[in-house]
């Protein structure tokens, strides 16, 4: 055994994490794959998905209209109705028959039904009901029909009343009809929009999952190339030291990643004009442990990947759990605690409620604490298993080579007792 | 053309995916193992159906008997639960900027004593809209809340004019708004996603294995056994192959149907045959966008991308969350090309809405189309088959 110096072993050991550094870094440029996921997915598919939610709102969703009263004031009904945003009224039908039956074509996703007694009730002093009635294939339909029947009914309760008080003032009409006001602040999504919510956590999640796919990848390719099928080369001075082989591997996903993520992150939402009130200094500190955790979290995660292609079947599912997990189109107050568990294990989980608070919400670091803690958590409890991985694998690999040296000798050594006797 | 022979070849290609799909955990895992946990998962994370009780802070700065009465009225909805008091609203705002809280109530000061003088005060309610489902469903408590509240002050007074409860709502109220949820009068969000989200996983994941075991043909130089045992004919060494997949799936299929419909009886109003048959169309229909992913892209690692995109982009185009009618319209006409939209068009006609045959069969026409895409490939995989090399 050679005596090594503290010193001569750390020079050699970043010698060996640039190296595999580099190595890593050709790699990556070689593989078309890995620059598919690298590179292509980061750049395409956000883009893909902020295009198909860019329109934000459901405008004028189709209803049809039943009035059965026939009147000027269930016409105003219907007219303001037809006014808001929300709705536009598609038909006039003569009778609930008729409506339906539109439903059913598919020219409708509501029905509207403005009864008979409609005039004769609000003239009489009593309520008068208008009933709707929505298609639930789409929670979106629901919400517009019942927010622009409750607004326009609410205006008209307004003049109704105003106008049975009999008051003599303006000011005393406004206190008739609220006793006291209210407004609703819709904070850091004021429209409401379908992108604003859903962008920036899809954003989030495409950094881990691209990740995963493309070191899952490079695993495989790392397994296909060699001859034992293993992780780690043996009988390379470079891939010695399990810390060198990670750190060297990470550098090179995080140096790339680092640029890539400023465009996810950064320039995506700027090009569909997304709320994005972000302190930079913040993004970048709280961008750091996601980064680290989730290449982390790649790399033992990718142990399990034996062939080239089999990440993809692997990981790619993953995404609709991982997304609705993390408690953002789900709210997370209400996921089950065994699934809130479970999604602790995962970097995205944080990262994407970290993010949206960062970027949507404005928070400071102090705000994502809890978050920003995790990820340091998880960065490191990674780390620790992706050494671990790598450590198993490099012994599996000494192993194999040790096997295969022995039985070469043996069959070396038969060759000349053979050679020997004849 | 169907002869005694064909059907010997196509027993032994069959045979012979059958021992191919058992020889490896991961057939196993992507064809069984991955949708089942996509169906448990996705029906225990949503078992609430409509969430309930979101935390939701209180700030009172006027702490009279009204107001904190106003604080109870509110915690009693169903949805909202007053997690927190904070004492100002900037305190309250950085409670939900750390994600404690989805929504403020905010009650001014001196706010029961300008009630009471009829000078008309001013609450307001602040809700995160960044969480978009639970940001509504606070608005909505919040805002029903608020006009139920004023109606109660009105009320007060109108009782103390000597109306009956009649006449008083029916000052307060003129105009009142039935809403009619049909057929999912709960809101129920389970109901509302798992029945196209469990379909869907399926369909992405019988995209990926049918792209990778035709794929992994190649890569294993095992493709020209393949052929020869299909007599040189694509089609049956297709149909041979794609079979036990087939069966494997529809299983798999029936059984995401008897979990959704005859264990967690969610609605199913037009019957359960025309699910079934939608289901196996479904099944039918991925695998041959599959067969012309990799047709198309003759590359493993390319089909598989192809058959990832397509897979994970239906989530978004098959309009279950966000309607197709407010898509640009260029995407109106793409989603048709997404198996997972017709098969939600027809669960929304069928299951949910009970509509029948009549009004649903152009989707089940659509999803039969796509049984023709395979041919438009055949020649081109054969090639491929043929002679192509595995470029990794």
């Amino acid at each position: 055994m050679k005596d090594v110096t503290l010193k001569q072993k750390i020079k050699q050991g970043f010698q060996s994490l640039f190296h595999i550094w580099k190595e890593e870094v050709k790699n990556t440029f070689r593989d078309q794959g890995m620059l598919i996921f690298f590179l292509l997915v980061p750049l395409a598919y956000p883009l893909i998905y902020a295009f198909i939610y860019t329109g934000e709102v459901v405008r004028e969703v189709p209803v049809a209209l039943v009035d059965d009263a026939r009147g000027s004031l269930s016409r105003e009904f219907a007219r303001k109705v037809d006014a808001t945003a929300d709705i536009r009224i598609a038909c006039l039908c003569p009778d609930m028959e008729d409506a339906q039956e539109r439903m059913r074509r598919g020219e409708a996703h509501g029905i509207i039904r403005i009864p008979g007694e409609f005039a004769s009730d609000l003239a009489a002093g009593r309520q008068a009901h208008v009933a709707i009635y929505c298609d639930m294939g789409c929670l979106l339909y629901y919400k517009n029909l019942l927010s622009a029947c409750t607004y326009v009914s609410l205006d008209m309760n307004r003049d109704i009343k105003v106008a049975r008080a009999g008051n003599t003032t303006g000011r005393q009409d406004e206190v008739t009809a609220y006793p006291f006001e209210y407004e609703d602040v819709a904070l850091f999504n004021p429209q409401n929009g379908f992108a604003s919510f859903l962008i920036p956590a899809v954003l989030v999640l495409i950094l881990q999952q691209t990740l995963l796919l493309g070191i899952g990848l490079s695993a495989g390719t790392a397994r296909e190339k060699n001859r034992f099928r293993d992780l780690v080369p043996a009988r390379n001075r470079h891939y010695e030291g399990t810390l060198r082989i990670v750190m060297g591997k990470a550098l090179c996903y995080f140096m790339l990643y680092a640029v890539v993520s400023v465009y996810v992150l950064c320039a995506v939402p700027r090009m569909f004009r997304l709320v994005q009130v972000a302190d930079p200094a913040t993004l970048i500190l709280f961008m750091l442990p996601y980064l680290a955790a989730c290449i982390f979290f790649s790399m033992t995660a990718s142990a399990a990947v034996r062939n080239r292609e089999t990440c993809m079947i692997l990981f790619v599912f993953t995404s609709l759990p991982l997304l609705f997990i993390s408690g953002v189109s789900w709210p997370g107050a209400s996921i089950p605690p065994f699934w809130k568990y479970v999604s602790w294990l995962f970097p995205s989980t944080f990262g994407i409620n970290g993010f949206i608070r960062i970027n949507t919400m404005g928070a400071t670091l102090a705000e994502v604490a809890a978050e920003y803690r995790a990820l340091w958590v998880q960065a490191g409890a990674y780390f620790i298993t992706a050494c671990l991985v790598y450590r198993h694998q490099g012994r599996i690999g000494r192993r194999h080579l040790r096997d295969e040296m022995r039985r070469l000798r043996r069959a070396a050594s038969r060759q000349q007792q053979l050679a020997a006797k004849i | 053309m169907f002869n005694r022979q064909t059907y010997q070849c196509l027993k032994r290609i069959a045979w012979r995916e059958c021992k191919r799909l058992v020889s490896r955990p991961l057939y196993i895992f992507a064809m069984v193992g991955a949708p089942l946990f996509c169906y448990v998962f996705f029906t225990t994370l949503m078992d609430e159906g409509l969430p309930t009780d979101l935390p939701v802070g209180a700030v009172d700065m006027d702490d009279s008997a009204t107001s904190r009465n106003l604080v109870r009225n509110l915690d009693a909805f169903q949805q909202t639960h007053i997690a927190a008091h904070y004492p100002s609203p900037s305190e309250a705002r950085a409670a939900m900027q750390r994600g404690d809280i989805y929504g403020f109530y905010y009650i001014p000061p001196r706010f029961s004593e300008e009630l009471q003088a009829n000078r008309q005060p001013k609450a307001s309610f602040y809700t995160n809209n960044a969480y978009l489902i639970a940001g509504s469903l606070l608005y909505r408590d919040m805002k029903t809340m608020s006009e139920l509240a004023n109606g109660a002050a009105g009320r007060t007074v109108l009782y103390a004019k000597g109306a009956t409860e009649a006449q008083a709502m029916a000052f307060l109220q003129p105009i009142v708004i039935d809403t009619h949820a049909i057929h999912n009068p709960w809101l129920n969000y389970s109901v509302y996603l798992c029945n196209t989200i469990l379909p869907g996983i399926l369909m992405l994941l019988i995209f990926m294995t049918t792209v990778y075991s035709i794929g992994t043909e190649v890569k294993e130089r095992t493709s020209h056994q393949w052929l020869r045992m299909g007599g040189g004919s694509m089609y049956v060494a297709l149909c041979g192959k794609l079979l036990p997949h087939t069966v494997v799936f529809t299983v798999m299929a029936a059984f995401y149907n008897a979990w959704l419909y005859g264990f967690l009886h969610f609605p199913c109003h037009g019957g359960i045959l025309p699910m079934l048959l939608a289901s196996l169309l479904l099944v039918l229909s991925s695998q041959a966008c599959g067969v012309f992913m990799i047709g198309m892209l003759p590359t493993l690692r390319l089909g598989l991308s192809f058959a990832s995109i397509w897979g994970v982009l239906s989530f978004s185009i098959s309009g279950f969350t966000f309607p197709v009618m407010a898509m640009h319209p260029a995407l109106q006409a793409l989603a048709n090309l997404f198996p997972l939209r017709h098969y939600y068009l027809i669960y929304a006609g069928q299951a949910l809405n009970g509509y029948g045959m009549a009004y649903t069969w152009p989707s089940y026409v659509a999803l039969l189309l796509f049984l023709f895409l395979p041919f438009l490939v055949m020649n081109r995989l054969k090639t491929a088959m043929a002679h192509y090399k595995y470029i990794p």
